[in-house]
């Protein structure tokens, strides 16, 4: 992984993902700290959010980066500065990486035409969210004995897919490590073309469990991302019955893991989110090291294995 | 003009009138005159290795005035019409103000008077406020100059305001050109297909656009008001319009970017490839080209729609729909589907000129007594679209970068040449 920007998981490489879990695991054991002494890394989140902002502040922290935050409140974005703007001016007044949070598909990557600094993506509206993913990949790594755990194990996306930002980074990330991939979800939210993953499509979670699924990934509803007026779903409680993960399908061994924010009571019952089968805290705990390995390889502190 | 004009020796071809072969036209006072080999004139333009076509016929151009001048104007959109061969252009009225008023219709028509090179009608709204509720005054409207009515960059949302709009357009004698889409389907920014779901953009289903065709196609063979379906996007859309072809009084058209640009290119998220209808798959591109060729789909019209930069440089979600569309129309289908054996060039002189021109009434025509709006085309010269020559105020042609085939050399309008690639190679008199 040697590149200006981190935009989006799409053809990613399992030589990618190793080598980018590798620099995080690193980080994780403090063994590259100060890896960013003297970079400059600007958080420009133009949406809201708890996780990812505070993860990639202590990323950068913890690497030795100074710095800056930037919200809509506060900032001339609220004055109607356009995205482009803004990351202009960051990029001008001399940031190493701008780690972009956008509501609309494509804002990252618009954004890295027009700068020198990296752009690391975010999460961009229903596009992509790579470094979620990257966290994904390092926690599993941890739960199944290593990155080559991975290969061959199922892995079911249950949820809200068509609006999904995760889902679309998880799905590349996942296959290119080797992993088997279904997708759990009523037609109102997967893409008219479901076909455009080539993946098998479930009905429940329980169809998930007997397909073999080693690893149930429950996604949010959002709400916030649906267009038009038409209702994608009956009811929570239809929601819940079948795509919603209850303690239940734990039995056999399945492990469960969850973007977050987490809807409880929705796509997964409150006393799963904390069960000893849930890698859900995991994932958060993850995300420190993974970003901070995605700031070092692309602002240059640390020079690509790849390429080496 | 009381001098006279001999363009000679160029290929004159013009279907609707059986021309198709090297000879002279002479233009005198605004009109074709005579046809024919070795004729003479005061002066004389020499277009040996040219193409001679009837002047194209736009039906559906967004020129900005009023209220967005900054992205163009009656000069610089008939200026780009022109330099694309456009001979006749019909102006849409969503702009600001909307034009569903008398007095802005009048005063579009002195404007045009003034400032347009090439002759261009007023479509006026269908609906006020392009609301979709009130109609408007239509007979009032036709007074004060409008050639047509329009929902377009909208649609009608409710059957019962369409239905009493065609019925009432009629009554006033005017065309309705409307825009097919149900804003309960369509609420995404690009085609819902295989390039949306990976690049995580919100879809609009193709029953968005044939939902709605289908609707204005039952109401319009009902109501027997003279109705043409505009940008036709989508396969099954061509084919109900085929289904009503003797049942209504029905055209349609197709712009030049859905007969050759796929959704592929919303993968790019770049917001120069958000339009509306959205850029449809590989399937529909078949599909409309087919009903082109075939007759179905009666002609092209480019609905040019020019956008200020602060309007496409954003994530594609939030770019305002629209592409350039007057100067690349030739070139692009010449190259992308004539050169590839899709379509014959006669056709696409029908399409782009007769088709279009006998719709708006006495235009797209080569024959004595015709008036002399002609299109003079060098097919064999390649060019690059780039940003700096484009003629229109606005850059946002989704064929920057492109190499095309087929170059506009010369556009008269009335016999006076408005626009010029050749420098003028008038000749003396001979």
């Amino acid at each position: 992984m040697r590149a200006k920007d981190f935009i989006t998981l799409e053809g990613v490489t399992k030589q990618d993902l190793r080598d980018v879990l590798n620099l995080a695991r690193d980080f994780a054991d403090g063994r590259a700290l100060g890896m960013l002494a003297g970079k400059t890394v600007c958080l420009a989140f133009f949406e809201a959010s708890t996780r990812t902002a505070v993860s990639f502040e202590l990323a950068a922290r913890r690497a030795g980066a100074v710095v800056i935050s930037l919200s809509e409140k506060g900032s001339a974005i609220q004055k109607g500065e356009s995205l482009l703007d803004t990351v202009v001016t960051l990029d001008r007044l001399g940031a190493d990486a701008i780690v972009i949070r956008h509501p609309s598909a494509g804002a990252a990557r618009l954004a890295a035409r027009h700068t020198n600094a990296a752009i690391i993506n975010a999460g961009d509206g229903c596009g992509q969210h790579p470094t979620q993913a990257l966290l994904d990949l390092h926690t599993l790594s941890d739960a199944l004995g290593g990155f080559d755990g991975l290969a061959g194990r199922k892995i079911a996306l249950v949820g809200d897919i068509l609006h999904s930002r995760v889902a679309r980074s998880v799905i590349p990330a996942f296959r290119a490590a080797g992993a088997e991939v279904a997708l759990v979800a009523p037609r109102t939210l997967l893409p008219l073309d479901a076909g455009a993953w080539d993946l098998p499509i479930l009905p429940s979670v329980d169809d998930a469990l007997d397909w073999g699924a080693d690893v149930l990934y429950a996604l949010r509803l959002q709400n916030e991302r649906m267009t038009g007026g038409s209702p994608r779903i009956p009811s929570v409680a239809e929601y819940a019955r079948y795509y919603g993960v209850a303690r239940r399908h734990l039995a056999g061994g399945a492990l469960v893991m969850h973007p977050g924010p987490v809807n409880r009571g929705v796509e997964i019952s409150g006393d799963v989110v904390l069960d000893p089968s849930s890698l859900i805290p995991a994932q958060v705990a993850s995300g420190v090291a993974v970003r901070s390995a995605v700031l070092a390889l692309t602002t240059g502190a640390v020079e690509s294995r790849v390429a080496a | 003009m009381r001098e006279d004009l001999v363009i000679r020796g160029a290929h004159v071809l013009d279907p609707s009138s059986g021309l198709d072969g090297p000879t002279d036209v002479r233009l005198v006072a605004g009109r074709v005159a005579e046809i024919g080999d070795g004729l003479r004139g005061t002066r004389h333009l020499d277009a040996d290795g040219l193409h001679l076509f009837p002047g194209f016929v736009d039906v559906h151009a967004h020129w900005r005035t009023p209220g967005r001048e900054d992205e163009e104007t009656i000069e610089t959109g008939s200026a780009a019409a022109a330099a694309g061969g456009f001979t006749s252009v019909v102006m849409m009225p969503n702009t600001d103000p909307i034009v569903d008023k008398p007095v802005v219709v009048s005063g579009l028509v002195r404007r045009i008077e003034k400032e347009s090179r090439v002759r261009a009608h007023v479509s006026a709204a269908l609906h006020e406020g392009l609301k979709g509720e009130r109609l408007t005054e239509m007979r009032l409207l036709k007074e004060a100059g409008a050639f047509c009515v329009s929902d377009d960059g909208l649609g009608t949302q409710s059957a019962g305001v369409l239905r009493n709009g065609m019925l009432y357009a009629k009554t006033a004698g005017l065309p309705v050109i409307l825009h097919c889409e149900d804003h309960t389907l369509a609420t995404g920014v690009v085609h819902e297909g295989a390039a949306a779901a990976l690049a995580g953009l919100p879809g609009s289903p193709g029953s968005a656009e044939d939902a709605a065709t289908a609707t204005a196609l039952v109401l319009a063979a009902e109501t027997g008001a003279k109705v043409h379906i505009t940008h036709v996007s989508t396969a099954l859309s061509a084919a109900l319009v085929g289904f009503f072809r003797d049942r209504a009084d029905v055209t349609a058209d197709i712009t030049p970017h859905h007969l050759t640009l796929t959704d592929e290119l919303v993968g790019t998220l770049d917001g120069t490839y958000r339009v509306n209808p959205p850029l449809r798959p590989r399937d529909d591109g078949i599909g409309v080209v087919e009903a082109l060729r075939d007759g179905i789909l009666d002609f092209v019209a480019t609905d040019h729609a020019p956008h200020a930069s602060e309007e496409k440089e954003l994530p594609l979600e939030e770019a305002a729909p629209g592409f350039l569309g007057h100067e690349t129309a030739f070139a692009a289908l010449y190259t992308e589907i004539v050169l590839k054996n899709r379509l014959l060039l006669p056709r696409l002189v029908e399409a782009m000129a007769s088709a279009p021109g006998s719709w708006i009434g006495g235009a797209g025509s080569i024959s004595v007594g015709a008036p002399a709006d002609l299109v003079l085309v060098d097919l064999s010269e390649e060019w690059t679209v780039r940003a700096e020559a484009i003629v229109s105020r606005s850059g946002n042609s989704p064929y920057l970068g492109w190499s095309l085939k087929g170059r506009i050399a010369g556009t008269t309008v009335g016999g006076e040449l408005i626009h010029d690639g050749m420098g003028a190679r008038f000749g003396a008199r001979i």
